[in-house]
């Protein structure tokens, strides 16, 4: 429940109908006479809205709103002026003390009625914008409630009205996307209301459908005539009734709604400025039995003082006054921007052609003389207000436009990006495929390495022996060397068939990184290597502390290859030395240093080939795949390894586990080695 | 020597077959050495319903091939453990596969050990002795299941 609403007039009418007319929309409220009696009702109560006179018996309307908004929560309280007063002064004074909105006696009940709920806060709980309302206007109850269910059963919200005037209001009240009103109403009817709606800057994009009574064909060009969007016959099956709806909503979809959210349906306020009182106060009767509200200014300094404060629909101007001319406001007017769509009508004592080209020159839309009759007055605003009405329109339409080319476009390029998205996915789909294919072929390829070309050797190498051992006696030394041959070659291509095995799991295996302490798999290394190679006398050099983010079973095989390699190339040293360090570049940089056979730096890119060897098997036995298998575990790591040496005087092996330049880092600290200008190169392989 | 000192050999390679005989013979290991040559044979001997297996001693130890003809290593290891008569036997996966998911398999399907078929014959000789003198002679193999039932029957 929301706060009430005060209103305080001296006029019992005025409250009586105000009363009647709040209740009536809804809303609760309080009338007082005085500023007295509002000050105590104030003092009792928090109001939602007051609804203030200007001039009451006690004092100024303007003072209370003073008091009111310097109230601790005076903020939040809408203040709505409500006086006869035309004056320009009361008006601006009203505006800047903080009133919310300055309305002109006589009011338009409906306009009241809907703004004062508007400012009590109704439209804070207005439905999700995702769910479409329809206002429904009848006063058949039973149809009402008939449509009002299928309507509610196809997904839309329901607001209803019993009468045209209740569904201004509520229209202007709760924002609906679409309006369903019956031609036939007591008071307005459904095609006046419509015209209505057309009229009202706020709701005249609303998509209207009118229900009439008959089969008659003149219902449907009068409704049409009254600017509805579309139209059924009630005794349509309501299924029908229904489809149109949608389809209506549909097609008005997209339509914007143009104007000021502050402006209802509200009489159109008129700014006369002239300094002869006597021409005022004619103007203000005729356009006001018009139905407009007529606010009166004496000055163009007063005039240009209200538009900064309030927004009006037509300004009527003289050319001469003292002051600020009409020809200079005018021209001001014309120059901001949220005026300058504002029609002004320009008036002239004298049927003058200099005055009339000066008014027009300044911007002025129309002209006309004072002397005209007050009726071709009228007629002149009354053409000035719908042209700007149909300028709006037209820019409507044309914002509709082009955000429906705009719209296309969009839609248009989304489908080609979809296009080429879908294409490349599929491309891509392909070559996973592909892939997965090859993965699986050289996943069963391995598998049969492993088994089908191991199993052979085992009988080569096993009957070898058994001849060796069961018949050796029928052979001549020459004969059991042959043997011997051939054991050695069988178990050289075991070796070689574990070493591609391991080289083709590295790749195939996920890589696990975790803090891994490689000082302690290098020491597992070396106690495996001393314990196969006992007579081997090896100073072992190893820092401290060797840490790093990387797969241990992967950086065990790297380890296994370096420290293995440099231990059988310094097979022939008879102080053999064997160093495991780091540097510490960014990435750190881990090395293995021997002083073994070492290589020659030329052939430095073939290190890491598969199958590739410095040196002969007789020399140093090996596969040529060890290298290769650390190459791939380093680049898996997102690291390099580059090696350098000299024949005779041992080789370093150099690896990061990071992405990033190590080697530089290297070069740099090691500026004065010879081999520098080949230790970056690393195998092209 | 009794029946229940044989070796069940499942191997469909003849070469292999002659090397692990001679690598037993080597190892001084005389238990009978029966030769399933594919993985039925190896069924049709633990799990045939005539009466002469039925009755059959069970051997003491299977020495297991994964790759075999008509059924595979790991599916005659599967049914040896889903039949309540063989459940407990001792088997050992003597295979030349080190791959990660064989080895994975045999361990999950409930084999008591896993051994790499080395191509140097010395190293193979060196591995299947140490086998037999483990299974044959060090490990106390589980009382017979029938042998059990029985004795339950009685209480």
């Amino acid at each position: 429940m929301t706060a009430p609403v005060l209103i305080v007039d001296d006029s019992v009418t005025v409250r009586m109908n105000l009363l009647e007319l709040l209740n009536g929309a809804g809303l609760e409220a309080i009338a007082c006479a005085s500023l007295a009696e509002a000050r105590r009702a104030l003092a009792e109560q928090t109001f939602a809205l007051v609804v203030l006179d200007v001039l009451l018996p006690d004092g100024d309307g303007i003072e209370l709103l003073q008091e009111i908004r310097a109230m601790p929560c005076g903020g939040k309280v809408a203040v709505m002026m409500l006086s006869s007063e035309t004056e320009v002064r009361d008006r601006v004074r009203g505006l800047t003390t903080g009133a919310d909105e300055y309305v002109g006696k006589p009011y338009d009940p409906t306009y009241l009625a809907g703004r004062a709920r508007e400012l009590v806060g109704r439209g804070s709980d207005q439905p999700s914008p995702s769910q479409e309302t329809i206002l429904l206007i009848d006063d058949s109850v039973t149809f009402r409630n008939e449509l009002k269910s299928a309507l509610e059963q196809a997904s839309y919200r329901v607001v209803v009205a019993g009468s045209g005037e209740e569904g201004l209001r509520v229209a202007a009240d709760s924002r609906p996307s679409g309006i369903v009103v019956d031609g036939v109403l007591p008071g307005i009817d459904g095609a006046t209301f419509i015209r209505r709606i057309r009229l009202d800057a706020v709701l005249r994009a609303l998509p209207c459908f009118l229900l009439t009574g008959s089969e008659d064909r003149s219902a449907e060009v009068r409704a049409l005539d009254a600017g509805a969007d579309a139209f059924a016959v009630k005794d349509d099956n309501i299924g029908v009734i229904l489809a149109r709806i949608g389809a209506m909503l549909r097609s008005a979809g997209d339509r914007p709604a143009l104007g000021g959210t502050t402006s209802l349906q509200g009489p159109k306020k008129v700014l006369a400025v002239d300094d002869s009182e006597t021409y005022l106060q004619q103007l203000a009767a005729a356009l006001s039995s018009e139905g407009y509200e007529v606010i009166l200014a004496r000055s163009g300094e007063e005039a240009l003082e209200l538009l900064a404060v309030q927004q009006v629909d037509c300004v009527l101007l003289d050319l001469i006054m003292p002051g600020i001319g009409g020809r200079e406001a005018c021209l001001r007017v014309k120059s901001v921007p949220a005026l300058r769509d504002i029609p002004i009508i320009m008036l002239t004592a004298v049927e003058d052609r200099e005055a009339m080209i000066a008014g027009l020159g300044a911007g002025a839309d129309d002209y006309m003389a004072k002397s005209s009759d007050l009726d071709l007055v009228r007629a002149r605003v009354l053409a000035q207000i719908r042209r700007k009405q149909f300028e709006d329109e037209h820019r409507a339409v044309r914002e509709r436009l082009l955000r429906a080319e705009y719209e296309a476009n969009e839609a248009r390029t989304a489908l080609e990006i979809a296009k080429v998205r879908a294409a490349l996915t599929e491309q891509l789909e392909l070559k996973n495929a592909e892939l997965e294919i090859k993965n699986d072929e050289l996943e069963s390829f391995s598998y049969s390495v492993a088994h089908d070309l191991r199993a052979p050797l085992r009988s080569i190498d096993g009957f070898s022996l058994a001849l060796l051992e069961d018949c050796g006696d029928k052979l001549d030394a020459m004969g059991k060397g042959y043997l011997n041959y051939v054991r050695q070659s069988t178990q050289h291509m075991a070796r070689l068939i574990d070493d591609l095995l391991a080289l083709s799991r590295v790749t195939r295996s996920a890589l696990e990184r975790s803090e891994t302490d490689l000082g302690a798999i290098a020491r597992g290394v070396v106690a495996r290597l001393t314990t196969a190679f006992p007579d081997r006398k090896i100073d072992v050099l190893l820092a401290d502390g060797i840490v790093a983010d990387c797969d241990c079973r992967l950086l065990t095989v790297v380890l296994e290859n370096l420290i293995g390699n440099a231990w059988k190339f310094t097979g022939k040293r008879d102080r053999a030395r064997i160093e495991i360090g780091t540097i510490e570049t960014i990435p750190r940089t881990i090395f293995v240093r021997d002083n073994g056979a070492g290589f020659d730096m030329t052939y430095a890119s073939k290190l890491f080939g598969v199958f590739q060897r410095l040196h002969s098997i007789s020399e140093f036995e090996g596969t040529g795949i060890g290298l290769a298998t650390v190459q791939r575990i380093i680049r898996r790591h997102g690291g390099r390894i580059w090696a350098e040496g000299h024949v005779g005087r041992g080789a370093t092996f150099y690896f990061t586990l990071e992405a990033g330049s190590g080697a530089a880092v290297v070069a740099g600290m090691l500026g004065s080695e010879p081999s520098l200008s080949t230790i970056a190169k690393e195998s092209a392989a | 020597m009794t029946a229940e000192d044989t070796i069940l050999l499942v191997e469909d390679n003849p070469a292999d077959e002659a090397l692990t005989l001679r690598a037993l013979k080597k190892a001084n290991i005389a238990n009978q050495v029966v030769v399933a040559r594919d993985g039925i044979e190896a069924i049709d001997y633990l799990l045939a319903d005539e009466p002469s297996a039925a009755g059959r001693a069970q051997p003491q130890l299977i020495l297991l091939d994964l790759k075999l003809p008509k059924l595979d290593g790991l599916e005659v290891l599967t049914r040896i453990r889903s039949n309540q008569r063989t459940k407990l036997l001792p088997v050992v996966i003597l295979t030349t596969s080190v791959e990660d998911e064989d080895r994975l398999q045999g361990y999950r399907l409930g084999a008591n050990s896993y051994v790499r078929k080395p191509v140097d014959f010395n190293e193979f000789a060196r591995a299947v002795t140490q086998l037999g003198l483990y299974w044959l002679v060090l490990n106390e193999r589980p009382p017979r299941v029938d042998y059990l039932r029985s004795q339950i029957r009685n209480h």
